[in-house]
């Protein structure tokens, strides 16, 4: 059975340094076994700017067991599948401790971003790339993050396809949307100005 | 427990392996770097469902020569160990062997000692001891409600052996109790937290004891090494439990080395933690050669039970 008023005392303590950390941690529904969590990515990576969802499920034994993660949101990283959002780290398998908590957890996978640790991967072909290709590496994880990890990239599909409706050609909606972070109007403006 | 705990680090460390030596685009191998992370966790909890089956969190009390007979085909050393352990000590109690042996064996030595004794005295003492180190947690920045039910779950043990109380136990509601896992493993999670914080607190005097078992720092060792569940416990952590909370912990040992004294006969070793608090008393003057631990535990390489004096 999940202590569930330890999870309660978990929800509030996150609530109230929000501000400060960033991370949020929200019930999905009435039942807290299954919650959401939200990571800002970290200044400085290519990851920044992006605001990153995590499924989180509680087994029954917490938390003497370790609370079940993944990325819901698709990001670029050597120890997160770029496929299903796994997760490899220590402290979500046999490091957990009672001692840690959901907000802990998500620090901890925050600062997974800021330091991956290619030579322990979860996805091969990231972490290939991360020690083969560094640059490419960069280039590929920012993409994502603009692509899948920033509010504005909701829906960017639909943009495109109502720019090129006016009549502007597709690759040039693409790198005009791009260029002002995805803001549709702003686009629109540039490109008739152009 | 070694024989245990291998297999299933061996299958991570041969999965980690074939994981890198796979080329590039193969796909398949999402699925099946999912795979071994859950099969990894799988496994750990069949063997440890499996083990739960053979041996009780706490065992019964049975007699030394039960432990003898375990051995007859074995070291004659150790046959000739258990002899002279005989003249000491009368019988023995196991505990699960599934890295919280310490803890649990602990837990009941304690308890079992405070109901047959009645040591009110000892009961106020500890008391004072378990409030500190949670102030310590406090100052560590621990938050409340992460080690807050573990320490009221010990709190309400320690009240229910003391008779008189509307919640007193007898001795065999000890040991139900005691095989309940919502209760031992809450006692073994307050028994982390103390030595943990016990750790952090004397980092200094902890650190060359630390770098002697792992290459971290204390505060890493205690993350990874003190607070997850399962962590077997070494020589830090017997001292750091036993000086946070004021109680003397003898530790006999039983192993293969034959530290004969040069008369030809075997001896067995053992070593007596006596807490900080206890050993400089201050003006009082008492000396170390008077306190006999109550606490007295069998050590197996890789495992503790409870061990009873004549």
């Amino acid at each position: 059975m999940v202590d569930f008023a330890r999870v309660q005392k978990e929800l509030q303590e996150c609530s109230r340094d929000m501000e400060a950390s960033g991370i949020r941690v929200s019930p999905k529904s009435d039942n807290l076994a299954g919650l959401t969590g939200t990571i800002p990515g970290p200044i400085g990576t290519p990851y920044e700017g992006g605001s990153f969802e995590i499924d989180i499920t509680l087994p029954d034994g917490y938390p003497f067991e370790p609370p079940r993660m993944k990325f819901v949101t698709k990001v670029w990283h050597p120890n997160i599948s770029s496929q299903s959002g796994a997760i490899c780290l220590d402290i979500l398998k046999d490091q957990w401790s009672p001692a840690l908590t959901l907000k802990t957890a998500l620090v901890s996978i925050q600062a997974l971003l800021s330091a991956p640790e290619p030579d322990d991967p979860q996805d091969a072909v990231v972490a290939q790339q991360y020690l083969r290709d560094y640059q490419t590496f960069v280039g590929t994880a920012r993409y994502w993050t603009e692509s899948f990890a920033k509010a504005s990239s909701l829906g960017v599909e639909e943009k495109v396809q109502r720019l090129v409706e006016m009549g502007f050609a597709e690759s040039l909606v693409r790198s005009t949307l791009e260029a002002v972070g995805g803001d549709e109007n702003l686009a629109l403006e540039r490109l008739c100005s152009s | 427990m070694q024989n245990q705990e291998g297999p299933v680090a061996d299958g991570e460390k041969e999965s980690s392996e074939s994981l890198q030596a796979l080329p590039p685009n193969e796909f398949e191998i999402e699925d099946w770097a999912n795979f071994v992370d859950d099969d990894v966790m799988q496994q750990q909890s069949a063997i440890h469902a499996e083990e739960a089956k053979k041996v009780p969190f706490v065992g019964d009390k049975e007699p030394l020569s039960m432990l003898a007979a375990g051995y007859e085909s074995g070291s004659p050393i150790l046959l000739e160990k258990i002899k002279v352990l005989g003249q000491q000590y009368a019988a023995i109690r196991r505990t699960r062997g599934d890295g919280n042996c310490f803890f649990r064996s602990f837990m009941f030595s304690y308890l079992e000692h405070i109901l047959e004794s009645q040591d009110q005295a000892e009961v106020d003492r500890i008391k004072g001891n378990i409030e500190e180190c949670r102030k310590m947690l406090q100052t560590l920045g621990y938050a409340d409600f992460t080690f807050e039910d573990f320490f009221v779950l010990f709190l309400e043990q320690l009240e229910s052996v003391i008779p008189g109380n509307e919640t007193s136990i007898s001795h065999d509601e000890l040991i139900i109790q005691s095989q309940d896992q919502s209760v031992s493993d809450y006692v073994v999670m307050f028994f982390r937290f103390v030595t943990s914080a016990e750790i952090q607190k004397r980092a200094e005097f902890f650190e060359p004891f630390v770098l002697g078992l792992t290459n971290a720092s204390v505060e890493q060792f205690c993350k990874s090494s003190v607070e997850p569940m399962g962590e077997e416990s070494d020589h830090v952590h017997i001292t750091a439990l036993s000086d946070a909370l004021g109680v003397p912990i003898r530790v006999v040992y039983l192993d293969r080395s034959s530290c004969d004294s040069g008369t030809g006969s075997v001896s067995v070793n053992h070593h007596d933690f006596i807490p900080t608090s206890v050993a400089n008393p201050g003006a009082k003057g008492d000396t170390t050669e008077a306190i006999k631990p109550f606490i007295m535990l069998l050590y197996r390489p890789g495992h503790y039970d409870i061990l009873y004096p004549k």
